[in-house]
């Protein structure tokens, strides 16, 4: 579903990813992890195909998204750690704009159960600035989720969720990867995915240090020892710094 | 603890300077710096070098040069009139300042002040302190920017530092006021005087004060021509005598104190009115501190406030307190399917003036035909209306020229979304020809509006213009409104390119109170856009002209017009058509984050 071969990702002098190569296959979710500026977020968004690679090529469910962005993009979904909603459109105006952008028919049929799985039909006509960032954040999910993409890439999901919005946050990433979802998902809540993510990749100035199941990476980062968390394996992989 | 608030201002002050200098080094700063820094030379420090009258180098004769200097120079006698018309003036802004609150007594404190300052172990009256003293240096700076505009009427006489001190103290007065107004008000207000009383109170006052005054001005003083013409010196003649009159003249003795450092016509003047303003600023001051209450609440709401405001606006957002609080109907309903583009064109409308809609563009069309025609059967109908076309026509050009500035609900506004608008599954020339529908629909719908008004009223008034016939004219005006929307379109293409290929400089076009650098930026931005319009418009007027020269003589003049319309559309579609697509390879290539990166 996701094939990454020689990513790299410039700006200028400085280079945020080197030479990222990985796959995601159907089912499984992927977690990105990393120290502050490793380059999870140049990554994500050189995946959805919001800033163009410098070199390297991704696949998107099998379209290339240098030659083919617009295949591509019908079948992915971004969700941004802020949600980035329009002020002056309701819960129910984005639907329908983001049905019209992608082309899906009988919108409503398919924004109603979505709506009511986030907790927000009751908000359908009110504007952003009346929803509180909870809700914004699952306004952006719906908005996402409209068009049934394959592939879905998460920056901090959990972020400004109440504690059970992140507990439903998870259910949703894990029913949707099971439906057969392809999941990319960045966080520095380790926690979080080793609940959630079947597969780790860990990143650092820009360089994969690791990727595997979370059996692979810790069973190479344990050092022998036996039941290694995530945080250990983390702290290990990138020596526990920054830089 | 004053000590200590005052390190504060004056480090921010000092860091603020020192980022302002750094920063140019990157050329977007230091070009536009340049360019802001000579157009402040030559229009405004140069002339403070050069005393009043023709420039150093113009050689004049003597007599000339005194009549010069006498008309350029108010003679004293008019210091009374200017005298009434600086405290008038002040009067208004201070009636304004006891009328219109309707909020609770609040000093304007930033967030990051009332987060550190406000729990701090500071007194209320050194807070008020800290804000007096801001709001002087606040002032100052207003007081140099306002003297560098009024150093230009060299009629008032004075020099730049009286003008600039005179501006001070008058800012000064001001703020003081609004803080001690508000302080008394919120008072007033506790006392349980409600806001519709206090007002009819504060009216009914002032109103008294001016009707005992009519009443005692002397009998043989004529009263102020009006209707037919101005006859000035009367006028100001009967406007002096108002104001000394009591009791109006004790009601506006502190404003006519206040403004007499700035009217002062020389420097000896000046100084002999500086002790009873400096006297009324130090009463001002005293009020203030005296009747301050607790204003901690409204501040930190007015803080939240101005903080939302400011963050919406920096991000290219509007003011979220007074917008986007209700939501509104679609302007046309959405369907699931079809052209992509009809939705930005959807979307973009809602986030505008409610009155885009075809209902209200074809009642303002049947009520501007209507009172056309009307106005035209008056008996000095054909004048008036020629007027009022000529006006019209003045205005369409001015909406082509300067309406894309104002009408941005297109990448301009959504530069903020780009990320999310590149996941769209669209190629980028019909995101961005999208994006351009909505200020095209906009700007096309007032043009087409002032067009119709010049169609309706303009006609030949002598001055030889009798070829313009009736049918050339809806010929014309039918090309124009056809060729409008490409036009429009193309007009907006240029700081939608501006804001995709320089998105670093158009940010930062958005700085608030730039200084010198952003002003340089956007006259540059501004001459780029000129420019870029007279290339751009300049092969589709030249076919045109050549269509109408090559078939006049054909087809006559009216049908020429059309067929000229038709070319001219053709080109400035074809070149709407290539920069669309232009647009859209830059914007599939755009990554902001490198684009912005410091």
């Amino acid at each position: 579903m996701i094939e990454v071969s020689d990513l790299s990702k410039r700006y200028g002098s400085f280079t945020a990813v080197k030479q990222l190569s990985f796959a995601v296959r159907a089912g499984e979710v992927l977690g990105l992890v990393g120290p502050n500026g490793a380059g999870k977020t140049s990554t994500q968004r050189c995946l959805a195909g919001i800033i163009p690679v410098s070199s390297g090529s991704v696949r998107i469910a099998g379209h290339a998204l240098a030659e083919d962005p617009i295949a591509a993009k019908r079948a992915l979904a971004f969700f941004p750690d802020e949600p980035r909603l329009f002020d002056y459109l309701t819960v129910r105006q984005h639907l329908n704009f983001v049905a019209r952008i992608y082309g899906v028919r009988d919108h409503e049929a398919i924004a109603r159960p979505l709506l009511e799985e986030f907790e927000i039909a009751d908000k359908a006509d009110q504007l952003p600035g009346e929803l509180s960032r909870g809700m914004k954040q699952k306004l952006a999910i719906a908005c996402g989720l409209l068009h049934g993409p394959q592939v879905m890439f998460f920056d901090e999901p959990l972020t400004g969720l109440d504690p059970l919005g992140i507990r439903r946050m998870k259910d949703s990433i894990v029913q949707r990867a099971r439906a057969g979802a392809t999941i990319v998902l960045s966080s520095h809540l380790l926690h979080l995915l080793e609940e959630v993510c079947t597969h780790v990749l860990i990143l650092k100035q820009g360089v994969k240090i690791a990727d595997g199941t979370l059996a692979e990476v810790a069973a190479r980062f344990s050092q022998g020892e036996t039941d290694v968390s995530l945080e250990e394996v983390f702290i290990r992989a990138t020596g526990g710094t920054e830089s | 603890m004053l000590s200590a608030l005052l390190y504060l201002r004056a480090t921010s002050f000092r860091n603020w300077v020192v980022a302002r200098v750094r920063r140019l080094r990157q050329p977007k700063y230091l070009l536009g710096a340049i360019v802001g820094g000579a157009y402040f030379y030559f229009f405004f420090f140069r002339s403070l070098a050069t005393p009043p009258g023709p420039r150093a180098g113009t050689a004049l004769p003597d007599a000339a040069r005194e009549a010069m200097e006498a008309a350029v120079t108010l003679p004293a006698d008019w210091l009374p009139a200017t005298t009434a018309f600086g405290s008038l003036a002040l009067l208004i802004f201070t009636t304004f300042m006891w009328v219109v609150p309707t909020q609770r007594a609040a000093l304007g404190f930033s967030e990051a002040e009332i987060a550190f300052l406000f729990p701090a172990p500071v007194k209320r009256r050194s807070l008020v302190h800290f804000r007096l003293i801001s709001a002087q240096l606040r002032s100052l700076v207003g007081a140099g920017v306002m003297m560098l505009f009024s150093q230009r009427w060299s009629a008032l006489g004075g020099n730049a530092l009286t003008h600039a001190f005179g501006w001070w103290f008058i800012f000064s007065a001001l703020n003081l006021h609004f803080s001690g107004a508000s302080f008394t008000l919120t008072r007033l207000t506790d006392l349980g005087l409600q806001a519709w009383r206090r007002r009819i109170l504060v009216l009914g006052m002032i109103a008294s004060v001016f009707i005992a005054a009519l009443l005692r001005l002397p009998a043989e003083l004529p009263s102020p021509p009006l209707g037919t013409g101005i006859d000035l010196p009367a006028a100001s003649e009967w406007l002096v005598a108002l104001t000394t009159t009591a009791p109006l003249s004790w009601l506006l003795a502190p404003f006519r104190i206040v403004v007499a450092p700035f009217l002062a016509v020389d420097t000896r003047a000046f100084f002999i009115a500086l002790g009873p303003t400096l006297a009324v600023l130090t009463l001002h001051y005293l009020w203030v501190v005296k009747s301050a209450v607790a204003f901690e609440d409204a501040a930190v709401d007015y803080a939240q406030k101005r903080g939302a405001r400011l963050a919406a606006w920096r991000t290219g957002g509007r003011r979220p307190d007074d917008a986007f609080t209700k939501a509104r109907a679609a302007p046309f309903p959405l369907a699931d399917a079809g052209r992509p583009e009809l939705a930005f064109l959807w979307k973009n409308l809602l986030s505008t003036w409610p009155y885009f809609t075809v209902r209200v563009w074809g009642l303002a069309a049947l009520v501007i035909a209507g009172a056309g025609i009307w106005l035209r059967r008056q008996p000095e109908g054909p004048l008036l209306a020629s007027t009022v076309g000529g006006v019209a026509l003045i205005f369409s050009a001015y909406v082509v020229i300067v309406g894309p500035q104002f009408a941005r609900q297109d990448i301009r506004s959504d530069l903020t979304h780009a990320d999310l608008l590149k996941t769209y599954p669209l190629p980028g020339w019909q995101i961005v020809l999208g994006e351009l529908l909505a200020p095209t629909v906009i700007l096309t719908g007032v043009l087409w509006l002032t067009l119709l008004t010049a169609v309706v009223t303009l006609q030949p008034v002598g001055l030889g213009l009798s070829w313009l016939t009736p049918s050339l004219r809806l010929a014309a005006g039918l090309g124009l409104a056809c060729v409008a929307p490409v036009m429009v379109a193309l007009q907006l293409l240029v700081p939608n390119a501006a804001a995709l290929f320089f998105p670093g400089w158009f940010q930062m076009s958005r700085t608030r109170g730039g200084g010198p650098e952003v002003i340089g930026q956007r006259m540059i931005f501004f001459f780029a856009q000129v420019l870029t319009m007279l290339c751009a418009l300049l092969p589709a007027f030249l076919v045109g002209g050549a269509v109408i020269l090559m078939l006049h003589w054909i087809i006559g003049l009216t049908a020429a017009v059309v067929c000229a319309s038709l070319a001219v559309w053709v080109v400035l579609a074809g070149e709407v058509w290539a920069g669309v697509h232009w647009l859209g390879t830059r914007f599939e290539s755009l990554d902001l984050s490198a684009d912005l990166r410091p």
